[in-house]
């Protein structure tokens, strides 16, 4: 098994010293607002108090704390909905204001990525709906989606560069009565969790010390537009993104290195959708069996839709034909909340991934069966009519 | 005689041969160097052997500095950089500066050789884990070895059994922009290999490749004599990462002859990074306005007959300044650039009488 902490190199005459003038494109935020002052677009600035983190060549990236807008994901609501309760959940614990809009649409990103769907403008367009809906609000965007996140990115690019992909879609949102308005900093909710890590760690309850955890890095954080990244000298000497494994540091779980990280978890977007067998043996032999030989681990970590469905849900197939799989998945918030004492089915959801979760919490010293009861004893109340949903005082009690 | 003389910035072989040039002619050179000496990136960066001819650089360095350091048409200014620049062809006023202390020259033409810096692995390519893996080195590294005749891991000290090298990391890469060949770097792998083999005769060594670029007589010199005589592995394939297995380092790819993937263990491995600007050369561009390509080397606008000349009259380029270089490619455009600041300065004189 190897530390990730082993992962740096000793030689004393190596440092990496990142100059941003070497990345691969141009700062972005320049060309923002030069296009505010010819009044191309308005700018929604990032609110105050924000934290500046640094991007993969040194760039500042500004990540707000709170007043944030969420923009949800497609998948987690519709499969693993703990996803996004346990990020609502960390934010209300840590007394953070956010707001959970009802008016976002799909980014319809995946079926784009998947070659399937749409064209240049009607991508933009939807994009910049979601940010006029955000810029509505006065709140912030902050994007649950890697997929999301990443397109957005993409579709940012675009629009910076092509004036006549700018005058198609502002033609489009002024049919649509929505201002032009595009967000200073496109922002990952992973990239938040990794902000506030420390405060994570601060509010902590439960030891994670005893816990062995691979992360996997979703593709669409850290290979699209990487420049913009957030990348940590600490954390692999700035050689691999910092996201997820600088959280689960703060709360004390040891990162275990294996040999594929960089490997995609095998959603693939064309892959899911039209050779899903080839997803489900990319996800089980290429990642959770190596994970699982290389380093045993209780857990293992990512930070998106796909990932953590494909990583989770491919395994029953493997398990079918008795190979070496069985490593429970979550995603950052989850875990995090876990560390504050989340309810692992009121919040977290567990039940809703398919993969044995249970030895993972029992280490971490969760009685499962009374946790389960108490999940059940809650829904209760939906069954019989008292109430049409969980509360957030119900989640706690 | 011209009384203004010509400004020389970078004081590595392209701007010693420069120098050495102009005095030779009876013309004045002001020399500037950011270092405490002459010798530039192979002083430097601690070079061994020079390409092709195994020359020890050292002491090659040391006799085109000779030339010049005592040298009355030539005024070296050592630990000093170029901080401003105005004026036009015959008439530059140029701030150099040395430490806190500033100081105006004029000169009649200038000519920039502030060189190539060596790709940084740690940028992009980080699935050859540089800063991660102590037995990940570059050819840089690999060549302090050599001089010192001191090849061991770095994670153990002990001699290595099996070593190779990765051709083209940060070169001919469209993925990271730098889409262009670095020119030098197939031949100076199959340099160090030979002298692998020759301080190691029992280490077995790999160069994997996608294409072998040994140019003109470097075939005959190096690439033959390391595959017959020094016995160097030649294998035509993709190595797509470097993976820690017990003790040992995993370089897993794709054999593009065999066409199958492949993984094998080694004791060290050798990124042969390429040529990119140096920061002195994208700072020296922006001071003198000149134009540079998208790779951000100073652009010579003179095409194929004219190879030194920039896109400002009488700022004249040479060496890795502008683009991939060898040695012979450096020291000719030197000679080069040379002689057309002369020419710029005279025809300037002219027309001012």
């Amino acid at each position: 098994m190897i530390p990730s902490e082993a992962l740096i190199s000793k030689a004393k005459d190596r440092q990496f010293v990142r100059d941003p003038s070497q990345a691969p494109t141009e700062d972005f935020h320049d060309i923002l607002f030069d296009l505010e002052k010819e009044g191309e677009w308005e700018v929604q600035r990032v609110p105050e108090p924000y934290v500046e983190v640094e991007t993969k060549y040194g760039r500042k990236k500004k990540i707000p704390l709170q007043h944030t807008w969420h923009h949800k994901s497609c998948g987690q609501c519709g499969h693993i909905p703990g996803y996004s309760t346990s990020i609502f959940w960390i934010n209300r614990k840590l007394g953070l204001d956010y707001q959970d809009p009802t008016d976002q649409t799909s980014c319809t990103a995946w079926n784009y990525y998947a070659s399937a769907t749409s064209n240049a403008a009607a991508q933009a367009a939807v994009a910049m709906r979601n940010f006029a809906a955000a810029a509505e609000t006065s709140y912030f965007p902050i994007i649950h989606c890697g997929t999301s996140f990443g397109h957005y990115k993409e579709t940012r690019q675009q629009l910076i560069h092509s004036p006549e992909l700018r005058r198609k879609v502002r033609d489009i949102l002024a049919r649509l009565g929505k201002k032009f308005v595009i967000p200073e900093e496109i922002v990952h909710y992973s990239e938040w969790v990794h902000t506030v890590r420390d405060k994570i760690a601060e509010h902590q309850v439960r030891d994670m010390s005893m816990i062995r955890a691979t992360v996997h890095p979703a593709c669409h954080y850290h290979k699209l537009i990487a420049e913009d990244a957030i990348y940590d000298p600490e954390i692999y000497g700035a050689q691999r993104s910092a996201i997820i494994t600088g959280t689960l540091k703060a709360i004390g779980v040891e990162v275990a290195d294996y040999s594929t990280w960089f490997d995609c978890c095998g959603f693939g977007f064309r892959h899911i959708l039209v050779s899903r067998d080839f997803s489900r043996s990319f996800a089980t032999m290429r990642k959770i069996e190596v994970m699982k030989e290389e380093a045993n681990p209780d857990v293992t970590v990512t930070h998106d839709t796909g990932c953590v469905t494909t990583l989770d849900q491919s395994q029953f197939a493997a398990k079918a034909h008795n190979r070496n799989v069985g490593v429970p998945v979550m995603s950052d918030s989850q875990i995090a909340a876990l560390a504050m004492g989340a309810h692992p089915y009121k919040v977290l959801q567990l039940h809703w991934h398919s993969t044995d979760n249970k030895p993972f919490l029992q280490k971490v010293g969760i009685d499962t069966d009374k946790a389960w009861n108490e999940f059940e004893t809650a829904v209760e109340k939906l069954k019989n009519g008292q109430q049409q949903y969980l509360t957030w005082e119900d989640a706690d009690a | 005689m011209p009384e203004q003389p010509i400004l020389i910035i970078g004081g590595g072989p392209a701007g010693m041969e420069a120098a050495l040039a102009i005095a030779d002619l009876g013309y004045h050179a002001i020399l500037v160097e950011k270092r405490h000496r002459l010798g530039g990136t192979p002083d430097e960066a601690g070079y061994a052997a020079l390409t092709p001819d195994f020359r020890d650089a050292g002491e090659a360095m040391a006799e085109m500095a000779a030339r010049i350091e005592n040298n009355p048409f030539v005024n070296i200014k050592l630990n000093s950089t170029v901080a401003a620049a105005s004026g036009s062809v015959g008439h530059f006023e140029v701030t150099i500066q040395n430490g806190a202390a500033a100081e105006k020259v004029n000169a009649g033409a200038v000519i920039i050789a502030t060189g190539f810096q060596h790709f940084d692995p740690g940028r992009e390519t980080q699935q050859y884990g540089y800063y991660e893996f102590d037995d990940v080195i570059t050819l840089v590294d690999l060549e302090k070895m050599l001089k010192a005749h001191n090849v061991v891991r770095p994670s153990n000290g002990k001699p290595p059994e099996r070593l190779c090298f990765i051709q083209c990391v940060g070169s001919r890469d469209r993925q990271i922009g730098n889409e262009y060949c670095s020119k030098v770097c197939c031949g100076i792998a199959s340099k160090e290999a030979i002298e692998v083999r020759q301080q190691l005769p029992n280490c077995k060594v790999f160069i994997f490749y996608i294409d072998m670029r040994m140019y003109g007589y470097w075939e005959n010199e190096i690439y033959w004599p390391a595959q017959e005589k020094y016995k160097v592995n030649f294998v035509k394939g993709i190595a797509t990462e470097i993976l820690q297995k017990g003790d040992r380092l995993l370089v897993r790819g794709e054999d593009t002859t065999m066409g199958r993937p492949m993984e094998v263990p080694m004791d060290i491995v050798v990124l042969s990074v390429g040529m990119e600007p140096s920061a002195g050369t994208r700072e020296l561009a922006k001071i003198f306005g000149v134009q540079q390509n998208k790779y951000k080397f100073i652009e010579t606008i003179g095409g194929a007959l004219n190879t030194v000349a920039t896109s400002v009259e009488g700022v004249f380029a040479c060496g890795a300044a502008t683009g991939p270089a060898d040695l012979e490619d450096s020291i000719s455009s030197a000679a080069a650039a040379a002689m057309k600041a002369i020419a710029a300065v005279r025809k300037s004189a002219k027309k001012a009488e």
